[in-house]
C-alpha cells in the first residue's frame, strides 16, 4: 500500500526536532519506531506534510542511572532492550513483562518505548483502511461525526492500548517533555487526557524525550496479566499491571493500573487500602480489590471481543495479579 | 532523497521519494522479490529482513531511515552459492509449504540462531511467533529449525574431515527426511 506523500525530516539533535515540530507540527507526524504510525499512514489515518524521524537523534537511547539513584530510559529505547535488560528485569521485573509481551520478536527490535507511551488510541471503526471506514461510516475520531461505540454521544472511547503505560504508572514513573522553552517532568499519569481523539497532553513543540523509574519503586514485585486474541503480534484488550511491595512494617505499597479498556491509562485509586482490609482476613479476601479495578475499567465495543468478556477479563486478572504478588 | 546502504553486502545509493518503505525499495527497484509483501500491516512477518543483524519489517520501515544500514534479505544469506543449512532444512522437512512466509520465517529463525546457537523449542517457538503461516505448517516450521540445528551439531562432529556432511540427508522437494545417505549434496541454488 503506497503512503500519502510527506516530506522527511532526519534532525541529529534533539533541540533541532523541537525547532521542526514546534514549527511544523501542526501538519506534521513525528516517527519513533513506526509500527503504529507506519500502517496508519496506509490507513489514510494521517496525511502529515512532514515527518520527523527521531532515530538519528543521538543520545536518546539507552538505559542510566540518575545521581538519586533513579533510573532514566531514553524515549528511543527499543521495546526489545526493556524486556532483555538484566538489570532492569531485576530491578523493575513488571515493567520487563509488560516489554516482552508486546506485538512480536520483531515488532519489539523496531518499537520504541516513547512511540508505546506516544501510542495513538485504538478502535474497532478507526484502525481500517480508508475503503472499510468509508464502507461503514466514518466516525467522529476520523472523517466523520459520529461515535459508532456510543451513537449519540460527542466523545470518542478508543481505547489508549500501549502495555508499558500501566507498567509505569504502577512504578510511579515520571516523563521528560523536551520543548521550545526548555525542558519539564510531569507524573505519567499527566501525560493523558482521557479523551479517546486526542490521547495526549503535549504542548506545542513538545517531545517525551526521556521516562524517570524513582528508586523507591526498584525491586517492587509485579505482575503483568495481558489479554488479547493472539499471544503475539495483537494489541492488548484487556491488561493491567500491578506492582506491590510489603512492607517490613507489615503495610503494603501497591499500585495497579489499567490498558485497553478505557481512553487513557488508568491508574485505579483506592488500591492499598483496601488491600490492608483484605489481608486482615485470613485467608485474605481480594473481593473488595477485585471490584475496585472492575470499577475502574471501563470497556465499550472498541474492538470484535465483546465488553462484557473483557470485563470479566480484568477482574480474572486483578485476582490472578494480586495473588502472584501476595503470595 | 539520496539514501545509502548494503543490501546483501552490495553497496546501493538510491534517489528516493521520502514515502518509499524498504519493501518497495527490494521488491521494485532491486527486483530482490524473495522478500515478501504479505499483510502490508506489519502483523504478518512475510517481509522480514535483517538490518543490521537484527530482524525488522520492511513493509514498516522507510527506505531513507536505512541510510547507511546494512540490509540483508532471504537472497543474501547462501554463501558461495550454497544455501545455508536453514534453507535445506525448510526443503528438506516440509517447513516450506506453499512457501509464502518461508523467506520470512527463514530470517527470523536466521536472526534467532545468530543470537543463540542452541535454542530451546520454547525459544524457537518465541522467536518464530511473530510469523505467519497461512497453511498453519507450523509443525514442519519447528521440525526445519530444529533439523538445520542438529545438522549443524552433526557437522560440528564430523569436524573439518567432512565439510559436506550435513547436506548429505538434503534432497530437494518436500515430505519428511529420507534416510541419510552417503550421496551427492543436491545441486546448489540461488
Amino acid at each position: 500500500m503506497p503512503l500519502p506523500a510527506f516530506q522527511l525530516h532526519r534532525p541529529r539533535e534533539l533541540a533541532e526536532a523541537v525547532a521542526l515540530w514546534a514549527e511544523r507540527g501542526a501538519a506534521g507526524k513525528l516517527l519513533a519506531g513506526g509500527t503504529d504510525l507506519i500502517p496508519s499512514l496506509k490507513q489514510g489515518l494521517f496525511a502529515p506534510d512532514h515527518l520527523i524521524d527521531l532515530g538519528a537523534i543521538a543520545g536518546m537511547t539507552g538505559i542510566s542511572r540518575a545521581a538519586n539513584g533513579d533510573w532514566l530510559i531514553g524515549a528511543m529505547t527499543r521495546i526489545h532492550e526493556l524486556a532483555e535488560d538484566p538489570t532492569l528485569g531485576r530491578e523493575f521485573p513488571l515493567l520487563a513483562a509488560a516489554a516482552a509481551q508486546i506485538a512480536s520478536p520483531v515488532l519489539r527490535r523496531m518499537g520504541t518505548l516513547g512511540g508505546n507511551l506516544c501510542l495513538d488510541t485504538r478502535c474497532l471503526w478507526y484502525n481500517q483502511s480508508y475503503l472499510w471506514r468509508q464502507s461503514c461510516g466514518f466516525c467522529l475520531k476520523k472523517d466523520g461525526s459520529v461515535c459508532h461505540v456510543a451513537p449519540g454521544g460527542r466523545r470518542c472511547w478508543a481505547a489508549f492500548s500501549a502495555d508499558t503505560a500501566p507498567a509505569l504508572l504502577a512504578l510511579d514513573a515520571g516523563v521528560e517533555l523536551a520543548g521550545p522553552a526548555g525542558a519539564r517532568w510531569l507524573p505519567l499519569a499527566d501525560l493523558y487526557s482521557g479523551a479517546g481523539d486526542h490521547p495526549l497532553r503535549l504542548g506545542r513543540g513538545e517531545i517525551l524525550s526521556r521516562v524517570r523509574l524513582p528508586a523507591a519503586a526498584a525491586g517492587m514485585r509485579g505482575s503483568y496479566q495481558k489479554f488479547r486474541i493472539r499471544n503475539s503480534i495483537d494489541y492488548p484488550l484487556a491488561a493491567l499491571a500491578l506492582a506491590l511491595r510489603r512492607e517490613a512494617t507489615g503495610g503494603v505499597t501497591a499500585r495497579l493500573a489499567l490498558t485497553a479498556l478505557n481512553p487513557a491509562p488508568v491508574l485505579v485509586a483506592g488500591l492499598e487500602r483496601c488491600l490492608a482490609a483484605a489481608l486482615a482476613a485470613d485467608p485474605p479476601d481480594l473481593t473488595a480489590a477485585v471490584q475496585l479495578v472492575n470499577r475502574a475499567a471501563k470497556p465499550l465495543s472498541t474492538s470484535t471481543v465483546p465488553s462484557d468478556y473483557r470485563r470479566d477479563m480484568v477482574q480474572l486478572q486483578a485476582r490472578r495479579a494480586l495473588e502472584a504478588c501476595l503470595a | 532523497m539520496t539514501t545509502a546502504f548494503t543490501v546483501n553486502g552490495q553497496p546501493r545509493r538510491l534517489e528516493l521519494d521520502p514515502a518509499t518503505l524498504l519493501l518497495e525499495v527490494l521488491r521494485e527497484h532491486l527486483r530482490l522479490t524473495g522478500t515478501k509483501c504479505g499483510c502490508d500491516d506489519s502483523s504478518c512477518g512475510a517481509c522480514t529482513v535483517l538490518v543490521n543483524g537484527q530482524p525488522a519489517l520492511a513493509c514498516t520501515l522507510l527506505a531513507a531511515v536505512c541510510d547507511g544500514a546494512r540490509i540483508t534479505t532471504i537472497e543474501g544469506i547462501a554463501a558461495d552459492g550454497r544455501l545455508t543449512a536453514l534453507q535445506r532444512a525448510f526443503g528438506r522437512m516440509g517447513g516450506a509449504q506453499c512457501g509464502f512466509c518461508t523467506p520470512g520465517m527463514v530470517m527470523a529463525a536466521k536472526a534467532l540462531l545468530d543470537d543463540n546457537p542452541d535454542p530451546s523449542d520454547g525459544e524457537i517457538q518465541a522467536a518464530l511467533s511473530g510469523n505467519i503461516c497461512r497453511c498453519t505448517g507450523y509443525v514442519q516450521i519447528l521440525a526445519s529449525v530444529r533439523a538445520a540445528l542438529a545438522e549443524a551439531a552433526g557437522a560440528a562432529a564430523a569436524g573439518a574431515a567432512q565439510p559436506d556432511a550435513a547436506a548429505a540427508g538434503g534432497r530437494r522437494g518436500f515430505g519428511p527426511a529420507p534416510p541419510r545417505q552417503a550421496t551427492k549434496p543436491p545441486a546448489a541454488h540461488g
